[in-house]
C-alpha cells in the first residue's frame, strides 16, 4: 500500500474536490490535469517503460479525436463506438509504425514518429469530405452518457478520474509483471536482453500499440470534453511534446510521474493564462517559454524527474534520521 | 512538357536553399551526434533579424547578411555555453529534449516579443521578375540561391582544406582517437555548433524576401531539412546536397502533378520509406541507425 500512497492521496483529493467547491474554473483545471496526466501516462507506456521515445504521439491522439467526431457527425453514432474505432485504428497504426521503425534507435526513431504525425496532419487537413479539412469539426452536443454529452463538470471529473485510474493501474501492471521486467531489460540494454532470450522487438511493438490505443482513448475524451477538433492542434508536434514533457518532468517510467508532471504543467498553464491575459493578450505564450526552459533544466539536472528528486530527498532524510538515531544509541 | 524548364529551375533554386539549412544540421549531427530540434528556430531568428533591420532602418536583406555573420556567431556561442555544453556527454534522450526545450523557448519568446502576426520583407528585388530559358523567377530567389551555394561551397572547402576542418572531420570519425591525438573535442563541438547556427541564421536572412516571417516559420523548413539530412545520411555533407536536390525535385514535381495541397505528403512518405529501408541514408554506411549514432 505504501508505494501507492502518493496516488491514493492525489486521486482521493480529485475525487472529493467537487464536495469542496463547484467553481467551474477550478473543476475544469482538475479535469484537464487528470486528462493530460492520463494521456502522458499512455505516452509513458512506450516512452518511459519501453524506452521508445516518441514525438509523434499526437498522431494517435488525433485518430481518437477524429474517429469519434467523424462517426458522430456523419453517421450519428455514439462516441463510445468512436472510442473503440479510434483505439482499433491506433493499434493498427501503432503496430505499423512500431514494426517499421523497429530497428531505429535514438534520434532516428524520434524523427520517424514526427514524420508519421505530420503525414496524418496533412491528410486530416486536406481530406475535406471526411474531416471538414483545415476548419476542423465541431463535435455536436447531445445530453446523455451514451452520447458523452455530460453537461456538468462534476460528471466529467469522475469520468476522467476513472480514465486516469485505469492508466495508473496499467502502468503499475508494467512495473510488477513479467512483461514489465522484460521491457525494462530491453530499455536498459536491448542487445543483452535479446541475448537472454527476451523477444525485444516484439515487446517494443506491443508496447507502442498499447500506448497508441490508450492515447487514442484520451483523444476521444478530450474532443468530447472540449467540443471541437482542429487538425492543426490535435496532430501538432507541440501536443506530442506536451505528452512527453509531463512524463519527463514528473518522472518517465514511473506510474505517478506523468500525473505529477501534469499537475505542475497544467496548473501553471491555467494560472499563467488567466493572470497574464489580464495584463496583455500578447503575453499568452509566456507559459510556453517557461516550459521550454523548465525542460532544458530538468533533463540536465534532474533527469529522473520530480519523482526521482523527491524519492532521493526522502531516502536521504530517512537515512539521516536513522543516522541520528544510531548516533544517539 | 512546356513546364519542364520551370520545374528544373525551381528545383535547383529550392535545392540550393534547402542545402544551406541542411548542411548546418548535418554538420552538428555529424560532429556532436546531436539532432538539433531547435534548428528551425534559429532560421526563424534569421528571418526576424532581416525583418527588423528592414522595418526599422530600411536595410536590404543582403546588407543584413554581413551583420548576420557576427550576430549568429554570438548567438551560436551563447546557446552552446548556456544550453549545449552541459549535455554533450549525456544520453540521446537528454540531448533530444534539451534541443526540444530550446525550440519551445525560442519560438514562444518570438511570439511574446514580436506577436504572431505575419510579417513581410519586400525589398525591390523581391518583385523583380527575371526570365531564364523559359522559366520566370524573381531576383531574390536567384540571389538567395547564389549566396546559399557559395556559402555551402565555402563551408565544404573549409572542412576539407583547413586545419580546423581536418580536426572536425577527425572528431566526427572517431571521438576517442581524436582525443588521444590531442584534439580538444570540447572546442570542436563548440565550433561545429556555432558554424551550424551561423549557416541556418544566414539561410533565414536569405529566405526573408521570399517567404513569410512568423514565430513558427522555422517548422516547415526544419521538417524538410530532416528529410534532406536523413536522405543524404545524417552527418554526411555531400549527401545533404544530393538530399536537398531530391527533396526539392519531389516538392516541385509533386506540386505540379498533385497540387500544392498534397505535395508535403510525398516527401514525408519518402522520408518514412528511407528511414525504414535505408536509415543510414542513400549513400550512408549501413547499420549506423541501430547504434543510434
Amino acid at each position: 500500500m505504501r508505494r501507492h500512497a502518493g496516488a491514493i492521496v492525489l486521486f482521493g483529493l480529485a475525487a472529493v474536490a467537487p464536495l469542496a467547491t463547484r467553481d467551474a474554473y477550478f473543476l475544469d483545471t482538475i479535469v484537464l490535469i487528470l486528462m493530460w496526466g492520463a494521456i502522458s501516462s499512455a505516452w509513458n507506456v512506450a516512452g518511459g517503460y519501453a524506452g521508445q521515445v516518441s514525438l509523434g504521439h499526437a498522431a494517435f491522439f488525433g485518430i481518437g479525436a477524429y474517429s469519434a467526431a467523424v462517426l458522430t457527425v456523419h453517421w450519428s453514432l455514439s462516441p463510445w463506438i468512436g472510442l473503440g474505432l479510434g483505439m482499433a485504428l491506433s493499434v493498427v497504426a501503432g503496430l505499423v509504425i512500431g514494426y517499421l521503425s523497429n530497428r531505429l534507435r535514438g534520434p532516428y526513431f524520434v524523427l520517424a514518429t514526427i514524420a508519421f504525425a505530420q503525414v496524418l496532419l496533412i491528410a486530416a487537413s486536406r481530406w475535406r469530405e471526411m474531416t471538414m479539412g483545415s476548419e476542423g469539426i465541431p463535435v455536436p452536443f447531445k445530453q446523455g452518457f451514451w452520447t458523452l454529452g455530460l453537461a456538468s463538470k462534476v460528471s466529467w471529473l469522475y469520468l476522467t478520474l476513472a480514465f486516469a485510474l485505469v492508466l495508473y493501474l496499467v502502468q503499475v501492471y508494467l512495473e510488477v509483471s513479467r512483461m514489465g521486467y522484460q521491457l525494462a531489460g530491453v530499455r536498459e540494454d536491448e542487445d543483452a536482453a535479446q541475448a537472454l532470450g527476451i523477444p525485444g522487438r516484439r515487446l517494443k511493438v506491443i508496447a507502442i500499440a498499447m500506448s497508441a490505443a490508450l492515447t487514442s482513448a484520451g483523444g476521444t475524451f478530450w474532443a468530447q470534453y472540449v467540443g471541437f477538433v482542429d487538425p492543426f492542434y490535435v496532430f501538432s508536434i507541440d501536443l506530442s511534446v506536451l505528452f512527453a514533457l509531463n512524463a519527463i518532468i514528473g518522472g518517465a517510467g514511473t506510474a505517478l510521474g506523468p500525473f505529477l508532471g501534469s499537475i505542475l504543467i497544467t496548473s501553471l498553464e491555467h494560472y499563467l493564462r488567466a493572470t497574464l491575459s489580464d495584463i496583455a493578450p500578447g503575453l499568452i505564450g509566456v507559459h510556453l517559454i517557461i516550459y521550454g526552459c523548465l525542460l532544458i533544466v530538468m533533463v540536465r539536472f534532474v533527469p529522473q524527474g520530480l519523482i526521482g528528486a523527491l524519492g532521493a530527498l526522502f531516502i536521504r532524510r530517512a537515512r539521516t534520521a536513522r543516522g541520528e538515531r544510531l548516533a544517539r544509541t | 512538357m512546356a513546364a519542364l524548364p520551370q520545374l528544373v529551375v525551381s528545383t535547383l533554386l529550392l535545392g540550393g536553399i534547402y542545402a544551406l539549412i541542411a548542411v548546418g544540421l548535418t554538420l552538428i549531427f555529424g560532429i556532436m551526434r546531436v539532432v538539433n530540434f531547435a534548428h528551425g528556430e534559429f532560421l526563424m531568428l534569421g528571418m526576424y533579424l532581416a525583418f527588423w533591420a528592414f522595418a526599422l532602418w530600411h536595410l536590404d536583406p543582403y546588407v543584413v547578411l554581413v551583420i548576420a555573420l557576427p550576430v549568429f556567431f554570438a548567438v551560436g556561442l551563447l546557446s552552446y555555453w548556456l544550453v549545449m555544453q552541459g549535455v554533450i556527454k549525456a544520453s540521446h534522450n537528454v540531448q533530444i529534449f534539451t534541443t526540444v526545450g530550446l525550440s519551445i523557448a525560442l519560438q514562444n519568446a518570438a511570439l511574446v516579443l514580436w506577436t504572431g502576426d505575419y510579417r513581410f520583407v519586400r525589398p525591390w528585388h523581391a518583385s523583380e521578375v527575371v526570365r531564364l530559358g523559359g522559366a520566370a523567377l524573381n531576383l531574390s530567389q536567384i540571389v538567395a540561391f547564389a549566396v546559399a551555394v557559395a556559402f555551402t561551397g565555402g563551408l565544404m572547402a573549409f572542412m576539407k582544406f583547413t586545419q580546423a576542418g581536418r580536426v572536425m572531420r577527425a572528431t566526427a570519425e572517431d571521438r576517442e582517437a581524436a582525443t588521444l591525438m590531442g584534439i580538444d573535442t570540447e572546442r570542436v563541438y563548440r565550433l561545429a555548433w556555432t558554424i551550424g547556427i551561423v549557416c541556418v541564421g544566414v539561410a533565414g536572412v536569405l529566405l526573408s524576401p521570399v517567404y513569410t516571417v512568423y514565430p513558427q516559420a522555422g517548422l516547415q523548413f526544419v521538417l524538410l531539412a530532416y528529410v534532406v539530412v536523413v536522405l543524404g545520411g545524417l552527418g554526411d555533407m555531400r549527401g545533404a546536397l544530393f538530399g536537398s536536390l531530391i527533396v526539392a525535385a519531389v516538392e516541385t514535381v509533386g506540386a505540379y502533378t498533385l497540387g500544392i495541397a498534397w505535395k508535403e505528403v510525398l516527401y514525408f512518405v519518402l522520408f518514412i520509406l528511407v528511414l525504414v529501408f535505408r536509415p543510414a541514408g542513400l549513400f550512408g554506411q549501413r547499420g549506423a541507425e541501430t547504434l543510434g549514432m
